[in-house]
């Protein structure tokens, strides 16, 4: 009877030994991938000025110091910045840790220099660590390796939580039986008797009822694990598994990303109170959180600093001047977290890779994130969110919105905002709020009517009451958004004031395939329904895919994937994947550029025009606005030249919102593009087209000073335009009518060419 | 568990295998025909006094009524990433040479030499339809820059040799011709 009772329970010894064993060397390898910003390159006349500089080296968590000798310090002295850069890794390189010289002028930065003095053409900082992607359980972490833990971390945990680490086999008797004896007089916990073994087999395990059977069974497995395992191997393995945070959804485990969160540095430069405040919190993460409870938290480090100066880890003065610094906790979750972006990162990926491998094989993914740019992105659209909301006072409905940013010619995505609480990980409407587009769409249809060739920026068009019978017998009279009717007007005219009756006219003419076929060619995903009302909008997209729309306009008629993830590489830096620069031209240059020069008019004539008191005043900018039937949506899109920004405004439950694309996402758009510091729209008119000047209100040919209202219009070389009376113009040119014929045939002939 | 690097087309056939062998005579006797996309970095970019700044200051609102004459040139920044992807096509690793110049072409997203310097490492690696897309890209932005165009058409013109389509290299390699003469 007795052997049978030995039998069992050494049977369930045995088992109890496989099951830590098997947990132990599961999570060796259980790393979620890492996900990082792009780095910022930096070059002599890059337009950065030192304070600017310097807030980016900030956001990389370098301190100021008086002398930058050791990585993660700088100095800046006037126009001149010293930093001691960290060792770095990108997709294609790694760099060790370097000394740089940056001095800056008026222009931006004037030169880089060495450590040795020479020259550096061009050098990138570290990419910023944007966040992980780990596995539905939500446990989050930052490996480090023995070599990355400064030693009084382990020399601080010991003299805390295990004294006896070194000798013990996994339990400490006397700790228990001293544990307990304090406990009972105080009346309450004071000392844990939990070894740091016992502690880490109670992490891998998760159990909130501590009962003395699951103690007993924390005894045997932690016991099992010493005889396994070196007193090295488990320290490391503490100092990787040990529960220290709580951010929303996302577990902080380990002391490396919880030195990334509470202090946004890496392990390895922190200060002796800093690692005193991480083992205090070991206790308790939620009991000891320093951003709830700082005085709390603030005693505790003291103690632990004490309990070091006792052991004689550290001296009694170190003790005391480390407990006088302050907690040096950032605010805000360091180093976290753009929720839309990662989103869009693990949706790219998941095409190519099962979760499991994406959060278990510890892959480090290069994005194109520029954190500048996605801080302004979300800083406009709260701004502008919020007084909307107060300006228009709908009770108990809260206005949200979204952004995309792009890199026009690369197809790079630098931003995404998927609503107006940033670092809620919740539904992402810059990627799945599909509405409507309303007049977004009407640069295409002007697009489509440039290459059938009957179309100008000059051609007069008519903006006259439509009646338009339906399939189903019904009849769609659509109306402008003044309920007016202007007439005659020329189509950079129609387009600038997105007058809907011209443009249905216009897209009926051209026929709602070549719409449709357009769209689809610069990337709409799926096959609008062809529909009348198609030309007013009646298609849904989501802000990623008007932004991906709108890219093709921006950079000259090509079609690039919009791309957040540039590369993979495997945990040891083997490559794993990469993502290059692909482009497909979808339209000729020429047609776009006179389709691009109608869209700055839209900002300077037209529904865009507001953005101009928001922008610098020599900015050339081209856009458009969009609202969808009863002021639903609220949509802008435009581009400068070096930015393409998309912006939408509206309610989650469909409302209306009562203002169109102009007075909702105009202003989020305008904020942002003046803070970016964006250059210039300038593309280069091609050489088979004129530039000529037009009667805004009619499309008769002018020349200066002949007229009041005059915009200057890209057009065919040749191309015939009826002329104002009275302007004194000389003869056209005999073979004007042959050169348009001529134009058509090769525009014609390139379309054709791309059907193969 | 994750993806691997597709094959490279010399190891999917073992060697001594037949097909192998009848593909290699073919090549042989077919080899004046064929014209195989190989890598040559571009030539460099006359020199000259105007230069394009690496990064151009906003321009006024005012538009260019007609394409101004312009000669574009590489910042400083750039070159020494050319430099470097040079270094890096010749050593046989295209990948490596594109994500350099795709970092230049951060820097100077609009420089045409740039557009031909990456269509030319796809060229190498084989993907000729890329090339002939950024070769196109480079001419479109190289209104103005005769010595641009014609690179761009060179390139073009090499691109849609390696596809196949001769008639249309020809016409490609004319408009070189016509814009820099060799």
């Amino acid at each position: 009877m007795l052997a049978a009772v030995l039998g069992c329970g050494a049977l369930y010894v045995l088992y109890l030994d496989h099951l830590v064993t098997h947990q132990f060397e599961g999570r060796r390898w259980t790393l979620p991938a890492q996900v990082y910003a792009a780095p910022l390159e930096l070059y002599a006349g890059l337009a950065l000025s030192a304070p600017e500089l310097e807030r980016e080296l900030q956001r990389l968590h370098y301190q100021r110091a008086e002398r930058p000798d050791h990585p993660g310090t700088y100095r800046l002295s006037g126009e001149r910045l010293d930093v001691q850069l960290r060792a770095a890794r990108f997709a294609d390189e790694t760099r060790p840790a370097a000394l740089l010289s940056i001095t800056s002028g008026a222009g931006g930065l004037q030169a880089l220099r060495d450590g040795a003095g020479g020259d550096v053409p061009v050098l990138r900082l570290e990419p910023l660590l944007i966040g992980s992607i780990f596995p539905s359980h939500g446990e989050d972490r930052i490996i480090v390796t023995p070599q990355e833990v400064p030693p009084l971390l382990p020399a601080a945990l010991k003299a805390v939580e295990d004294r006896k680490f070194d000798t013990h086999h996994g339990v400490d008797p006397s700790a228990m039986l001293r544990a307990l004896w304090v406990n009972l007089r105080a009346h309450q916990i004071e000392q844990g008797g939990s070894t740091l073994t016992q502690q880490l087999v109670r992490s891998y395990f998760l159990s909130s009822r501590q009962t003395l059977s699951r103690k007993l069974r924390e005894a045997v497995m932690a016991i099992a694990l010493d005889a396994h395992f070196t007193k090295a191997d488990l320290m490391n393995a503490y100092i990787n598994e040990i529960f220290l945070g709580q951010d929303g959804s996302r577990a902080i485990h380990g002391f490396g990303l919880a030195s990334q969160f509470y202090f946004g540095k890496p392990l390895s430069e922190l200060d002796l109170s800093q690692i005193a405040l991480l083992v205090a919190i070991v206790r308790g993460p939620s009991y000891y959180d320093p951003r709830r409870h700082p005085e709390r938290v603030r005693l505790r480090r003291d103690l632990v600093l004490k309990v070091m100066a006792e052991q004689r880890i550290i001296t009694a003065p170190q003790a005391s001047a480390a407990a006088q610094r302050p907690l040096g906790v950032s605010s805000r979750p360091a180093g976290a977290y753009y929720p839309a972006y990662l989103d869009f990162v693990r949706r790219t990926l998941r095409r190519d890779y099962r979760d499991e491998d994406l959060t278990k094989a510890g892959l480090q993914i290069f994005t194109s994130l520029e954190p500048r740019a996605q801080d302004e992105a979300e800083r406009s659209l709260e701004r502008e969110l919020e007084r909307l909301d107060r300006a228009h006072k709908v009770p108990g409905a809260r206005l949200e919105g979204a952004v995309v940013v792009t890199a026009p010619q690369s197809g790079d995505v630098i931003a995404i905002v998927g609503g107006r609480d940033v670092g809620y990980d919740g539904f992402d409407r810059a990627l799945d709020a599909r509405r409507s587009m309303g007049s977004l769409i009407k640069p295409f249809i002007y697009l489509a009517a440039l290459e059938s060739g009957h179309y100008t920026a000059a051609t007069v068009v008519e903006d006259a009451p439509l009646d338009v019978k339906l399939a189903n017998g019904t009849h769609w009279r659509p109306e402008n958004f003044t309920h007016q009717v202007y007439g005659p007007v020329p189509v950079v005219r129609a387009l600038s004031e997105s007058l809907n009756l011209a443009t249905v006219g216009v897209g009926l003419s051209v026929g709602t395939a070549k719409v449709a076929q357009t769209l689809q060619r610069f990337g709409l995903a799926q096959p609008p329904a062809q529909v009348p009302a198609m030309l007013l909008g009646a298609v849904d997209v989501a802000p990623i895919e008007a932004a991906q729309l709108f890219n093709g306009l921006a950079n000259g008629g090509f079609r690039n994937p919009l791309r957040a993830v540039r590369a993979v590489i495997s945990q040891d830096g083997k490559a794993v994947k990469a993502f290059p620069l692909q482009v497909s031209q979808v339209a000729a240059p020429a047609i776009v550029y006179q389709l691009d020069r109608m869209l700055v008019h839209v900002m300077d004539h037209g529904t865009g025009r507001p953005a101009r008191a928001l922008l610098p005043p020599n900015l050339a900018v081209a856009g458009k606005s969009g609202t969808s039937s009863d002021y639903r949506d609220s949509w802008f899109a435009g581009f400068s030249g070096s930015h393409l920004a998309v912006v939408w405004v509206g309610y989650d439950n469909d409302q209306p919102t009562g203002f169109t694309g102009s007075a909702g996402a105009l202003p989020v758009w305008a904020h942002l593009m003046a803070s970016l510091g964006t250059s210039s729209w300038n593309a280069p008119m091609p050489e088979s087209l004129a530039e000529v000047q037009i009667e805004y209100p009619t499309g008769l040919r002018v020349v200066t000073g002949c007229a009041e209202d005059i915009v200057a219009v890209a057009v065919p070389e040749g191309s015939e335009l009826p002329a104002k009376p009275g302007c004194g113009f000389p003869a056209t040119r005999p073979a004007a009518g042959e050169a348009v014929n001529t134009f058509i045939d090769n525009a014609q002939k390139w379309l054709r060419s791309l059907a193969h | 568990m994750f993806a691997m690097p597709a094959q490279p087309l010399s190891q999917r056939l073992p060697p001594g295998h037949i097909t192998s062998a009848i593909l290699m005579a073919t090549a042989m006797l077919g080899g004046c025909v064929l014209r195989t996309a190989e890598y040559r970095p571009p030539s460099p970019p006359p020199p000259g006094s105007a230069s394009i700044p690496a990064q151009p200051p906003p321009a006024p609102a005012e538009l260019p009524s007609s394409p101004a004459a312009r000669q574009f040139h590489l910042g400083a920044a750039s070159r020494a990433l050319v430099t470097q992807a040079h270094a890096q096509a010749n050593s046989g690793d295209f990948g490596q040479a594109s994500a350099t110049i795709e970092r230049a072409l951060r820097i100077e997203p609009e420089n045409p030499l740039l557009w031909i310097e990456l269509g030319r490492l796809r060229l190498g690696a084989a993907d000729a339809d890329q090339a002939d897309a950024m070769g196109r890209k480079a001419l479109a932005l190289g209104t103005g820059d005769p010595a641009a165009q014609a690179a761009a058409w060179r390139l073009i013109a090499d691109a849609l040799q390696a596809l196949g389509r001769n008639a249309q290299a020809a016409e490609a390699a004319r408009h070189a011709e016509g814009l820099a003469p060799r």
